[in-house]
């Protein structure tokens, strides 16, 4: 143990030694490039499974099981597989990140209430327009839940990541801090970390309630 | 075209059927996704990937082999009852944490902002501070698992306990019951469905907890016997071990939504 002091006078080294805003940029570009490419293939095709009923019924069970599969147990296969390099490290993100929106977005698919389809339909409606003014807003809330788990297990792959492939980043500076047994540096590390999972928290809840206000 | 629209939408989106016909007609394409999704693996494993990548016809083949296998076994035991002791802990603290700050606001007031940052820190960072603190050993595994599984029975049990209908408790309280009477006989029980939906997230952090740790650690256990096979080439048997692990994660799932259905019939919520 160290006292708090010492934890905060290393915090204050690494912030104005310049090292903690370089691994932090390093951590951010990961988890950014991770998170992103998870939304942009997650959302997606759950919107198209919600459409595409038999292709839904049928992977439905897939996503469940690979949602709640811990990921984790997939790295020493990325590592063996792509080595080191940047890609394997946002493939990580992405795979945790990935199935929370998928299994989101599927399951508010399911519950779009099929009178609504019906009306549409029932006014001629064309399948771009169903898809703008149906499918779209109905399952947005939902697929905001799946956002806001995915950025907390964004988070996690993040530093899963960076401790067991390459070290960079912030998990650097925590396996760099405990190696050299500085408890205080690990203490200041884990505090920033601990602060940055807080506010992408608040920042994941304000998405969620923002885009299902129309759901209360 | 606008013909064919017009009369398809009905099964396109319908989801009140039977469910006998439902999960009759869901079979099928659920068998034939599942092929495709094995063939395709296969195919891409086989077209370019190395000999010793795992491909579905060669993990299945290592099936037999490595469920028999001692190692194996004492890993997947070792494993389960860290999670199971971690979970239990976990449990019992959680729960007592979360009555009390759910039912005293200055409590509340003075460790909510701590919870909720070590609930929203991603668990796994705290490792080399456990390693430093428990060294390279089975504790550091534990303290990782209930450190995973806590935070989230703590803010569900504690939402449970503020969300106790006014009424139980001055009925509780009309008849003198004492403090730690109602606590245990009026809270905890309304707040079980709370309880368990926290169980539930905390039973896949626990999961991740330990094979993380085990990683970290080169602790005995599932974990470590994925990265061990793994690292010597032995990816089918890995992936065994990944499977086995996937099956618990689902079946952890599947427990809590039963139990769930099963003991709190009268209770639903929507999923959060």
């Amino acid at each position: 143990m160290v006292p708090f002091s010492e934890t905060m006078r290393r915090l204050w080294e690494l912030v104005t030694g310049g090292e903690f805003i370089a691994q932090f940029l390093d951590s951010a570009t990961l988890f950014l490039t991770g998170f992103f490419a998870a939304l942009i293939v997650g959302a997606p095709l759950g919107l198209l499974l919600a459409r595409v009923r038999s292709l839904r019924i049928g992977v439905e069970p897939y996503i469940m099981t690979l949602y709640a599969t811990p990921m984790v147990a997939l790295i020493p296969f990325i590592l063996s597989l792509m080595g080191f390099g940047f890609g394997p490290k946002v493939l990580v993100v992405f795979l945790f990140a990935v199935f929370p929106v998928l299994y989101n977005t599927v399951e508010g698919a399911r519950s779009i209430k099929p009178e609504l389809i019906e009306v549409a339909k029932s006014y001629r409606s064309t399948e771009w327009a169903l898809w703008r003014d149906v499918m779209l807003p109905y399952t947005l809330p939902y697929t905001m839940t799946g956002v806001r788990q995915a950025i907390g297990r964004a988070l996690v792959g993040m530093v899963a990541a960076e401790f067991f492939l390459s070290s960079t980043g912030l998990g650097q500076l925590i396996m760099g801090a405990s190696q050299n047994f500085d408890t205080g540096g690990v203490f200041a590390s884990i505090f920033v970390i601990g602060i940055i999972g807080v506010a992408l928290m608040r920042l994941g809840l304000s998405i969620e309630q923002h885009f299902a206000r129309w759901r209360q | 075209m606008s013909q064919q629209t017009i009369t398809a939408p009905a099964p396109a989106a319908g989801r009140p059927q039977p469910i006998l016909r439902r999960s009759g007609g869901a079979l099928l394409p659920r068998l034939l996704c599942g092929l495709t999704i094995l063939g395709l693996w296969e195919g891409v494993v086989q077209l370019w990937a190395p000999a010793y990548v795992a491909k579905p016809t060669t993990v299945i083949a290592a099936i037999p082999k490595v469920i028999v296998d001692p190692q194996f076994l004492s890993a997947t035991g070792h494993t389960l009852i860290a999670v199971a002791e971690g979970l239990a802990i976990a449990l019992v603290l959680g729960t007592v944490i979360g009555l009390l700050m759910g039912r005293s606001p200055a409590l509340e007031r003075v460790i909510k902002h701590y919870v909720n940052g070590f609930y929203a820190m991603p668990m796994i960072v705290v490792l080399p501070l456990f390693s430093l603190w428990f060294g390279y050993s089975s504790a550091a595994r534990l303290a990782t698992i209930v450190f995973a599984a806590v935070f989230s029975i703590i803010m569900n049990v504690a939402d449970g306990a503020r969300a106790v209908p006014k009424e139980y408790l001055e009925v509780a309280s009309s008849f003198r019951s004492t403090r730690g009477r109602t606590l245990i006989e009026i809270v905890l029980p309304a707040a079980t469905p709370y309880l368990l939906a926290g169980f539930r997230l905390a039973a896949g952090r626990a999961l991740i907890g330990a094979v993380v740790a085990e990683f970290f650690l080169a602790v005995g256990g599932l974990g470590y016997f994925i990265l061990f096979n793994s690292r010597t080439y032995h990816h089918n048997e890995a992936f065994v071990g990944v499977l086995l692990l996937a099956a618990f994660g689902v079946s952890f799932e599947l427990m809590v939504v039963w139990a769930t259905r099963h003991f709190l019939p009268w209770y639903r919520r929507d999923e959060k």
